[in-house]
C-alpha cells in the first residue's frame, strides 16, 4: 500500500511539473534503495546483493537552502532548516516562495546543521531539542540519524545505529551539496538521498554504533552527502 | 494649545510610560562591577511569568520518569542549590551518578556547563539530567506529554508565552529563566566592596592570603574564572575520571584530568568539594592544595609552585572564604519551592 500511495505521489509530481509556476518550488526527497525501489520503514530488503537489511528510522537535517543561476545565487532561503523524517510523509517536501518567473540551474543545501544554530540554546520548530534529533549529554544537534537491522552486524539483534553529527572542528559533520538541476524552470525537484550507494559504505560489520561526534562520523557523513542526487538525472 | 490640553497630554504621556514600564520585560540586573554576563538576553528576556514557570518547572518530579526526581532534589536553595552531604549525587531508582552536582548560581556569567564542559548553553543543560539514566531517565518528548496533560501547565504556559501548544524550547527557555535569576550578590565580602561594612582583622588576613595563592584561578568578583583545570587531584580507580579529555568532549590529551572551577561564592553551604565529593571540609580542601597536589603533564601552571601555609594562616584563609557566604541568596523566597 506504502509503495502505491509512493508510485501515485511521484505519478502525480510528474503530472503537476511545470503546471502552476506560480512562483513557488516543490522540493520532494525521496529514498531509493535499489533500481526504481524506494525505502519503506521496518520492511525487510535486500542490500549488496546478498545482505539483508530493516531501516527502522532514518531522519536528517536539510538546512540552508540556495539557488543559483550560472553561478550567481538567485534564492536564499531565511533560517530554513527541515527535518526530513522518514516516518512522516509531509515532512519529504518542502516548499520555497519564490520570486514569479525565477530561473535555476543549480540548487545548494546543507546536510546538517551549522556550528552557530548548535551553539544559539534552545531553539524551536524543526530544530526543537524534543524533536530526538539533539544530543543531551553533551550540546550539538544530530545531523543524520540512522537506526536498523543488518545480517552483517554482529551486535545483539543485529541492530546498529549511527548517529552523526559534530559541529566543532576537526569532527564538523556539516556537508554541503550542491546539485545541477538541468532544469531552468519547475515547480517541482526531486532530490534523491541515493541509500543504496551510501549503505554500501557504511561499517555494518565494523561498527555498528556511532552516537558522538568523531572522524568516523564525518566520514559517514561525507559518503551520505555524496548519494544526494538530482532524482529526474538519476532515473535516465 | 490650551494648559488644560498642555497637562492632559503630559498626562496621557505618563499614562503611557507607566503602561510601558508594567508590560516591559523584567531588567536582568548586574551588579555594580560585574562583568558582562554572557547568556544572550535578547534571545530570551526575562518575564516574570515566564521565571514563575520555570521555577514550577525546577521543582516539579514530574521531569523524571517515573515522577520522583525534580531538579530540586540534586540542586537544594539553603545549600547554594547543590547536594548536600552527597559526594555523588543520586536519581531515580536509587541510582548513583559519578560526580557531584554543582552549585548552581550566577550562571548568566558562565558559557559551559557541567564539570567537564561538555553542555554549550545554559538553554540546553536541562536536558542533561532530564535524560541521564541515572539522574531522571526521562526524554523531553516524554515530559512535553506529561505537561500537556496538565491544566496547570497549560494556563502557565499561556501565561509565559500567549500559547500553550507547549513546545521544548518554552519549557527548556523558561528554566533558564529561573536559573538566571539565582544570582549570589550580597555576600559580606559584597558589602565590604561597597564599603557598607568591615573585614575583621582575621578575614582581612585571608584575604590577603586568597589574593596570594586563589585569586587566578578563583577570581573576583565571581571567584571563578570558569575556565577548566587540573588541580592534581590523586585519581580515583573506581571513577578513573578524566574530566574534560573524555573521548567525547575535546579528545585534547591536554585537558586530561581538568575540570570547571567552581565559583567559591556559598562555599561554606556547597560540601562535599571537588567534582567527585571527595573532600567533606575546607580544611581538607586547603590542605589537598598544601600537601595533596600529585603532579602530572595537565597540572594547572597556577600550582606548579608549592603552597605553603602555617595552620594559623589556613583558619585566616578559611574565615574570608566565610565571607562569601550569601544569607539572602539561601533563604530569598523568591527562590524556594513555589507555593
Amino acid at each position: 500500500m506504502a509503495r502505491f500511495s509512493l508510485s501515485l505521489c511521484l505519478l502525480f509530481s510528474v503530472l503537476t511539473l511545470d503546471a502552476q509556476n506560480k512562483g513557488g518550488l516543490k522540493i520532494h526527497f525521496v529514498h531509493p534503495v535499489g533500481d526504481y525501489q524506494m525505502l519503506q520503514l521496518d520492511s525487510g530488503f535486500v542490500f549488496n546483493q546478498k545482505d539483508s537489511m530493516v531501516i527502522h528510522s532514518l531522519r536528517y537535517y536539510i538546512s540552508d537552502i540556495k539557488l543559483f543561476q550560472n553561478n550567481l545565487e538567485v534564492y536564499s532561503e531565511i533560517n530554513g532548516y527541515h527535518l526530513i523524517d522518514l516516518s512522516d510523509p509531509s515532512s519529504l517536501y518542502i516548499e520555497l516562495k519564490l520570486i514569479k518567473g525565477i530561473h535555476y540551474d543549480e540548487i545548494s543545501f546543507n546536510l546538517g546543521i551549522d556550528s552557530a544554530t548548535n551553539t544559539a540554546g534552545a531553539l524551536g520548530g524543526a530544530l526543537d531539542p524534543s524533536k530526538g534529533m539533539y544530543w543531551s549529554w553533551q550540546s550539538g544537534y544530530i545531523n543524520l540519524k540512522l537506526e536498523g537491522k543488518s545480517n552483517v552486524s554482529p551486535q545483539f539483534g543485529h541492530q546498529f545505529q549511527y548517529h552523526l553529527g559534530g559541529y566543532l572542528y576537526p569532527n564538523l559533520a556539516i556537508q554541503n551539496i550542491r546539485l545541477k538541476t538541468n532544469r531552468k524552470l519547475g515547480s517541482e525537484l526531486n532530490i534523491a538521498f541515493d541509500l543504496e550507494q551510501w549503505l554500501l559504505q557504511l561499517p555494518f560489520n565494523v561498527q555498528q554504533h556511532i552516537m558522538s561526534p568523531s572522524k568516523n562520523a564525518v566520514q559517514i557523513s561525507i559518503a551520505a552527502a555524496k548519494a544526494f542526487k538530482v532524482w529526474d538525472a538519476y532515473k535516465n | 494649545m490650551g494648559r488644560l490640553q498642555k497637562l492632559s497630554f503630559v498626562f496621557l504621556f505618563c499614562l503611557l510610560i507607566s503602561v510601558l514600564a508594567f508590560i516591559k520585560t523584567e531588567e536582568f540586573t548586574v551588579p555594580k562591577n560585574w562583568p558582562v554576563p554572557a547568556y544572550n538576553f535578547k534571545n530570551n528576556p526575562l518575564n516574570a511569568s515566564c521565571i514563575a514557570l520555570g521555577r514550577q518547572l525546577f521543582y516539579d518530579p514530574l521531569l523524571s520518569k517515573d515522577n520522583t526526581i525534580s531538579c530540586a532534589n540534586c540542586h537544594l536553595q539553603y545549600t547554594a542549590f547543590t547536594h548536600v552531604d552527597h559526594a555523588l549525587s543520586h536519581g531515580i531508582n536509587d541510582s548513583i551518578g559519578t560526580r557531584n552536582a554543582p552549585a548552581l548560581m550566577n550562571l548568566a556569567w558562565q558559557s559551559n556547563f557541567m564539570w567537564d564542559g561538555a553542555i554549550n548553553h545554559l538553554d540546553v543543560q536541562a536536558l542533561a539530567p532530564i535524560s541521564h539514566a541515572s539522574e531522571m531517565g526521562e526524554t523531553l518528548g516524554n515530559v512535553l506529554q506529561k505537561l500537556r496533560t496538565k491544566q496547570k501547565y497549560r494556563t502557565l504556559f499561556f501565561k509565559a508565552y500567549h500559547d500553550s501548544s507547549i513546545t521544548g524550547e518554552q519549557t527548556l527557555k523558561a528554566i533558564s529563566q529561573f536559573m538566571l535569576t539565582l544570582v549570589s550578590s550580597n555576600s559580606k565580602y559584597d558589602s565590604v566592596k561597597r564599603q557598607q561594612s568591615k573585614f575583621t582583622s582575621q578575614e582581612k588576613r585571608g584575604y590577603q592570603l586568597f589574593k596570594t595563592f586563589c585569586n587566578k584561578c578563583h577570581n573576583e568578583p565571581l571567584f571563578s574564572t570558569y575556565e577548566f583545570a587540573n588541580i592534581g587531584l590523586p585519581i580515583s580507580k573506581t571513577l578513573n575520571d578524566s574530566g574534560r579529555l573524555r573521548l567525547r568532549i575535546t579528545q585534547n590529551a591536554n585537558d586530561a584530568f581538568k575540570f570547571k572551577i567552581p565559583s567559591l561564592r556559598n562555599v561554606e553551604f556547597s560540601y562535599p568539594y571537588m567534582h567527585d565529593g571527595r573532600f567533606k571540609k575546607l580544611s581538607e580542601v586547603i590542605n589537598h592544595y598544601t600537601q595533596g597536589i600529585q603532579r602530572s603533564a595537565t597540572l594547572a601552571p597556577q600550582l606548579e609552585k608549592p603552597i605553603v601555609l602555617s595552620s594559623n594562616e589556613k583558619v585566616d584563609l578559611i574565615a574570608f572564604l566565610m565571607t562569601l557566604t550569601d544569607k539572602r541568596f539561601l533563604f530569598n523566597p523568591a527562590f524556594g519551592y513555589p507555593k
